[in-house]
């Protein structure tokens, strides 16, 4: 892990493999697996266990020995004795780890051995609620990423709880604390030899003790999902009326009777205007077919980001940015050209890009809670653009005015998926290159599916918000 | 003969479409086969690969209990040659597709929806060409994802589309025979006979070419179906070389459901929650429930029989033993044959949100839940009942329109008003 040589690691794994062939206590196999690299080795490894690699890049493992249990990895890279144990837990696209090899981990280090424990690489926690806030929120932002984290991550797509012990700090813990660790969990693993059952997969750390759990954190993700259906459900209904009555005319002229109904309800009556009771029919193709044109878009991003190689991938998204300044503008003017959007048809595509937005954020919620969270938060100014509260159906209600558009041209601009990740780049102090490069990484060696919310997902739905306030329009 | 340029451009589309997802994506096929979506037990190609192995090494394909599919399938594939089987196949259920959009066209030109012997719908002016109704059907994602996945189901919806196409273009015999196979293929269709019998009788009686009286033309087309089911199975028991084995391993899985794989529907849950003591109880009520709409449908919407067929379709999507995609896609494939009654329907945006949402669901949890492992069964079968939700909204909503749209007809004056049970 980070680049360092893991030299005691090693020492101390093939000591303990030596050790371990004394007792007669395993009711399992025990397989040491050491690789040159820390990110690619395990994952070509797992994948050749499960006969899941592809061919002539990752040779086969003919060798099997039923199906793993659970994985610690050892990485201590350090010359001299070590202060803490930082456990690092997060898998490929933000899937955790049973919580309970998380917890056994915990209880030996800091209740056995009393050595400290850090997560997320908060090395100072004094348990105060900054600090629980700012763990929890790193786990986030690392589970949202879903990249890998360590050796662990790959296990963990195959339903194999894993887990990275990493010795960090100078102080007094020496080789033989971190061998009894580990050679503890080995044993409580021993212990389990049904799969832990029952237990937390979805779950966000505070602290070494302290955990949220789904139920409590899963609605706030829902919620901000649920809203674009709630609007995409509301534009809808709005898309349905008719324009209103000309009151003022049809009352003066003489004879002509406006159109009523009478509504009753609970033994109370009302009368209406017929137009507001009625329904117009919707015309839904050219909206239908723009919302799905515009995701399959998405595939355009996501091809380039890649497929191109390593040298030119930060000029591509310079390319990128810049051609992404005008695309709403440009595909707002074609659409005009080709036909103008009436009142109800602006409203439905509206309509259906957020609640393509909601769907896919409502599932993402279920796979990865941050990811699902952080793009959520991000495009929530979608459901705001356009005159959204307004009931009325006139064209002159429906389009947003010319000072409106700018303004939300401008603003969603701002949060924009380049611009978000440049201001992410420059923000944690990070090449642009580099990020898009373990992006991609990922997505060639890990099956990392981040890239696919991004340029589908959310790309999409900017795009279709950006071209209905575009001033083109 | 005069080619219609429409339907060439859209047969034309719709080919290149399948054929680009076949070939251009080689692993697509497999990745959609596996899907328990698409692949019921009773209708899995894998399956069917499995069984046509077997047949071709002159073992029982019925011994082993993995092949539960009609032995005719099986004769049928065992004429590819297996040097080209993936291709041909591909090619077969392609002009599968193709052959059940054109049987769709002729039902939407017969204009029986509009306008049936006994009743013409005030709004009948408002509906969609055959052309439109064919593309609706070939562009649907869920028939392009039962295309590619190959279930032999499409067999089935093809034959169910052929029999309602005979019927309404006035040849009963051919109908008939059509639904015999449709039954051999799979038993449920069997229960379309009486709505059927309905519609080619009333096809025939409004051109003046029925002399029967109602009762004899069902006995006399009763029969005949039995025949045509006599005859198919008395093809198949020569095909296995004179067993009777699959009987008992075709319609009898139908029938008990021992498979109790994970799929769409609503049964396989129950029954492995199930204690075994209640199990043939709630077999008899699962098929009696699945069998009570027949007639209860036919008698309350007689004079559009076409709708009948059309409503109890939808109902099998749900409410069948092993249901799949391919019957949703039937469903949806004449659902549109309706359209004028489409404006009196109150929530198909919430119903087709709520099947958009578990058709993204519906995967997701069963990543959860067998790959993932951090889910359970609760999770999917969660979402199969969503799912179904949204189906049997539109199914109910569906067959309100068009009971409302018959009321308005004989009480013209509370057009537009609402309905208030007294």
């Amino acid at each position: 892990m980070d680049g360092e040589l893991n030299q005691n690691g090693v020492a101390l794994t093939l000591e303990l493999a030596r050790y371990f062939k004394r007792w007669s206590l395993w009711s399992k196999d025990i397989i040491i697996l050491i690789t040159a690299d820390s990110r690619a080795g395990p994952q070509a490894w797992v994948d050749a266990y499960h006969d899941e690699h592809i061919s002539p890049y990752v040779a086969p493992l003919p060798i099997k020995s039923g199906a793993l249990q659970g994985v610690v990895v050892v990485d201590n890279a350090l010359d001299h004795h070590f202060e803490s144990i930082h456990i690092v837990y997060d898998g490929i696209n933000g899937q955790l780890p049973n919580l309970d090899l998380f917890n056994t981990a915990v209880s030996i280090a800091s209740g056995q051995l009393g050595m400290r424990v850090a997560l997320q690489r908060m090395w100072k926690h004094d348990d105060s609620y900054r600090e629980r806030l700012q763990t929890m929120l790193r786990g986030m932002v690392r589970q949202g990423l879903g990249h890998s984290s360590g050796p662990h991550s790959s296990f963990i797509p195959y339903h194999v709880d894993a887990i990275t012990l990493q010795a960090v700090g100078e102080g007094g813990q020496d080789d033989m604390a971190m061998g009894r660790c580990i050679e503890s969990i080995f044993r409580s693993l021993n212990n389990l030899l049904e799969h832990f059952h029952q237990s937390f997969f979805f779950y966000l750390l505070m602290q070494a003790d302290r955990f949220v759990s789904i139920g409590t954190y899963l609605p706030s993700a829902m919620l901000v999902a649920v809203n674009f259906t709630i609007m995409a459900i509301a534009l809808w209904i709005r898309s349905g009326r008719p324009p209103a009555p000309k009151v003022a005319t049809t009352m003066r002229e003489k004879g002509s009777k406006p159109d009523v109904d009478i509504i009753q309800k609970d033994g109370m009556a009302a009368i209406m205007p017929k137009e507001t009771t009625t329904i117009l029919e919707r015309q839904m193709f050219v909206p239908v077919s723009l919302a799905v044109s515009l995701h399959f878009l998405g595939v355009i991003p996501l091809y380039m980001f890649n497929h191109c190689s390593f040298e030119t991938l930060p000029y591509y998204f310079l390319l990128f940015t810049a051609v992404n300044l005008v695309l709403p503008t440009v595909l707002a003017a074609f659409i005009h050209h080709q036909t103008s959007l009436t009142a109800q048809q602006y409203l439905l595509l509206h309509s259906f890009s957020l609640l393509l937005l909601g769907m896919f954020l409502a599932t993402l919620a279920t796979l990865n809670f941050s990811l699902s969270l952080f793009v959520g938060l991000l495009s929530a100014p979608l459901s705001f653009i356009g005159n959204s509260f307004s009931g009325s159906v006139e064209p002159k209600d429906v389009f947003p005015s010319q000072r409106r558009k700018i303004i939300s041209t401008v603003a969603l601009q701002l949060v924009s998926p380049p611009v978000v990740i440049l201001a992410v780049c420059y923000f944690w102090g990070t090449n642009v290159g580099e990020m898009l490069v373990e992006a991609a990484f990922g997505w060639k060696v890990n099956g990392l599916w981040m890239q696919v919310i991004i340029w589908c997902v959310w790309w999409p739905a900017w795009l279709a918000g950006s071209v209905l306030v575009s001033p083109a329009l | 003969m005069a080619i219609d340029r429409r339907k060439v451009l859209l047969f034309g589309s719709a080919t290149t479409l399948r054929l680009l997802l076949f070939f251009a994506f080689p692993s697509l096929p497999d990745l959609l086969t596996g899907r328990v979506e698409i692949s019921t037990p009773v209708t899995s190609f894998k399956r069917l690969q499995e069984g046509l192995f077997l047949y071709t090494h002159n073992v029982s394909p019925y011994d082993g209990g993995v092949f539960h599919q009609a032995p005719l399938l099986l004769s049928l594939f065992a004429l590819i040659p297996s040097s080209i089987f993936s291709p041909l196949t591909s090619l077969l259920y392609i002009a599968l597709d193709l052959l059940c959009v054109n049987a769709l066209i002729q039902i939407a030109e017969s204009d029986e929806a509009g306008s049936s012997r006994l009743f013409t719908s005030p709004r009948r002016e408002l509906k969609w060409d055959s052309v439109a109704i064919g593309a609706a059907y070939l562009f649907n994602p869920f028939t392009i994802a039962t295309c590619i996945g190959r279930p032999t189901s499409v067999f089935t919806n093809c034959a169910i589309l052929y029999a309602i196409s005979k019927a309404v273009s006035g040849k009963p015999m051919s109908s008939i025979l059509a639904l015999g196979l449709a039954s051999y293929l799979s038993l449920y269709p069997l229960l379309l006979l009486p709505p059927l019998i309905l519609l080619c009788y009333d096809r025939q009686a409004r051109n003046k070419k029925v002399t029967l009286y109602i009762s004899t033309y069902s006995v006399k087309y009763t029969s005949m179906f039995l025949g045509t089911n006599v005859w198919f199975l008395y093809l198949s028991n020569i095909l296995t070389a004179g067993s009777w084995e699959f009987l008992s391993s075709t319609y009898g899985v139908q029938l008990l459901l021992p498979d109790l794989t994970p799929n769409m529907g609503l049964w396989w849950y129950f029954f492995i929650e199930m204690f075994d003591s209640f199990r043939e109880f709630f077999l008899g009520v699962f098929w009696l429930h699945l069998g009570g709409y027949v007639g209860g449908l036919c008698i309350r919407v007689r004079k559009q029989p076409l709708f009948v067929i059309i409503t109890l379709l939808g109902i099998f999507a749900i409410f069948k033993p092993y249901p799949s995609l391919s019957d949703t896609s039937l469903y949806f494939a004449m659902l549109p044959l309706y359209r004028h009654v489409f404006p009196l329907m109150r929530y198909t945006f919430f119903a087709m949100a709520t099947i958009l949402y578990a058709t993204m669901l519906g995967p997701a949890f069963y990543y959860l839940w067998i790959y993932a492992g951090s889910g359970n069964a609760n999770f999917y079968y969660a979402i199969t009942l969503v799912w179904n939700l949204g189906l049997s909204e539109i199914v109910a909503d569906s067959l309100f329109a068009v009971l409302r749209d018959e009321w308005e007809v004989e009480r013209p004056e509370m057009k537009g008003k609402d309905v208030r049970q007294i």
